[in-house]
């Protein structure tokens, strides 16, 4: 049934959403760190979609909307000249390990974590998708729509700048 | 894919294998390869803390909600208007109201042809009567506060009552509160008369105040007559052109811009002085008023007029 393929129907429009809100989501957070911006421009990048269900298969549905939510916020940064915030990440405190050790894994993560917001935007949404997310190069090249040479070099770049920060205090 | 890695020290096997284990495919054996190497430490190190940061939850019901409440409000007419027709009709908008607003701060002008008059209203509704060849030009915008205007040639004034109203000729600035008077402004001839209120002319660095039943000549920045006028308004409306004293040039000249005529004049002295009256219906008459008084002829073919001294005919 041509009806399973075609995103005006709410059932696959529904399944979109489950598969895919989350990715888009955490590719905004990466890039701005505020919860309400992403959750504001997933909405808007899903709105669009269900606008223009008729134009959009399901096939170039993920990549319509990493266009369209890359576009909205660079749209907002544009006009508001938004101070692009450093992602806050939580520190995953795990383990059960002695009280030296777990202060000095806090002093460097904390170290790590502003060494992080450093990063220019484009670096830091390529590293972290890599190390968060664990997206492979190739799966980033299609989100960002560059080359997997380019997202090499973003996280050479980034690696470097963050040995850096740790070099230098 | 041997990549050159920019920071990083060179060394072409680890740099591919590092970006391999990055992307989480290295072989047991080359991840211990870089385990092993001093230079490559603290790069593991970072990557593999970095792993460790969470972010917050994505909250999917309620983005959901937020979603859905939005394209019940929409109604699926709106897939009719796609972004790109509304987005060519808001750019014809916006070039249109751009033209608008650029023609509309520019001046108004007013002309008038040879033999021509015109009546208009400014937008305070003050009355301007232009006599023939003149040119008055204005800014609608902000009329009410600022009621200036630029005139070359001659043009009868009433003006209500208001904020100043300034009169802007080559030769002098006219200024009232609301009053009736003529300008005429020519080459280097000034004439203003008031018929009612007060006006205030300034030419060069003087001011001269009007009141009504006066008028003032200012020929070539120089003051000639400043004197009583019995009329009630200028006589050029009602079809008459009235001199008082001028020469016979100036009679001529006027008489050029109500008929659509070339006038020349064969004459030993054209310094003569002419005081009368013409009309600006009937060209015949017209030159009779003219040359009877002065003792001159006229001939008139097609659409020039030649003058000529009576003796010498």
């Amino acid at each position: 049934m041509k009806d399973l393929n075609n995103i005006c129907n709410e059932t696959v429009f529904n399944k979109i959403y489950n598969d895919i809100s989350k990715n888009v989501w955490g590719f905004i957070y990466y890039k701005c760190g505020d919860t309400a911006q992403a959750d504001d421009l997933v909405q808007e990048a899903f709105i669009k979609l269900w606008q223009n269900c008729a134009k959009v298969t399901t096939e170039k549905a993920k990549s319509f909307l990493f266009t369209v939510v890359n576009n909205k916020f660079l749209n907002e940064v544009a006009h508001k000249k938004v101070v692009l915030k450093h992602a806050k990440l939580q520190p995953d405190y795990a383990n059960n390990q002695s009280p030296q050790f777990l202060l000095e894994e806090k002093q460097y993560l904390q170290k790590l974590e502003n060494a992080i917001a450093k990063l220019t935007e484009a670096q830091r949404t390529a590293f972290l998708l890599n190390r968060i997310e664990g997206k492979k190069y190739k799966e980033i090249a299609e989100m960002l729509d560059i080359s997997v040479k380019a997202v090499e070099k973003r996280m050479s770049k980034a690696l470097a700048s963050l040995r850096d920060e740790f070099d230098s205090i | 894919m041997r990549v050159l890695l920019t920071g990083l020290p060179y060394t072409m096997e680890k740099n591919y294998t590092l970006h391999k284990w990055l992307n989480r495919e290295a072989t047991p054996e080359e991840t211990a390869v870089l385990k092993a190497s001093p230079e490559y430490a603290p790069y593991l190190k970072i990557a593999e803390e970095t792993s460790g940061f969470k972010i917050p939850e994505f909250d999917s019901k309620a983005n959901f909600n937020g979603i859905s409440e939005n394209i019940n409000t929409k109604t699926k007419v709106r897939k009719l208007y796609p972004i790109s027709t509304f987005l060519k009709i808001a750019a014809v908008l916006a070039v249109l109201i751009a033209g608008y607003l650029y023609i509309s701060s520019k001046d108004t002008t007013i002309a008038t042809q040879i033999a021509e008059k015109k009546t208009f209203l400014l937008p305070d509704a003050s009355e301007i009567v232009m006599n023939s060849n003149s040119n008055i030009s204005y800014s609608k915008k902000n009329w009410a506060t600022n009621r200036k205007l630029s005139l070359k040639g001659e043009a009868y004034f009433k003006v209500t009552k208001g904020e100043k109203f300034s009169v802007n000729t080559p030769q002098g600035i006219v200024q009232v509160l609301g009053t009736q008077f003529n300008v005429f402004s020519r080459n280097s001839n000034f004439y203003v008369q008031c018929f009612e209120g007060l006006v205030s002319i300034s030419y060069n660095d003087t001011i001269v105040k009007l009141p009504a039943g006066e008028k003032l000549k200012i020929e070539n920045g120089t003051l000639v007559l400043h004197s009583t006028t019995s009329q009630k308004a200028p006589v050029w409306v009602s079809g008459e052109s009235s001199f008082d004293n001028v020469t016979l040039i100036t009679v001529l000249e006027e008489l050029e811009r109500q008929y659509p005529i070339k006038v020349t004049s064969q004459l030993s002295n054209t310094n003569r002085r002419f005081t009368g009256s013409f009309t600006h219906n009937d060209l015949d008459l017209a030159l009779k008023s003219i040359c009877d008084p002065l003792k001159l002829t006229y001939s008139i073919t097609k659409e020039s007029v030649t003058i000529y001294d009576k003796e010498t005919q």
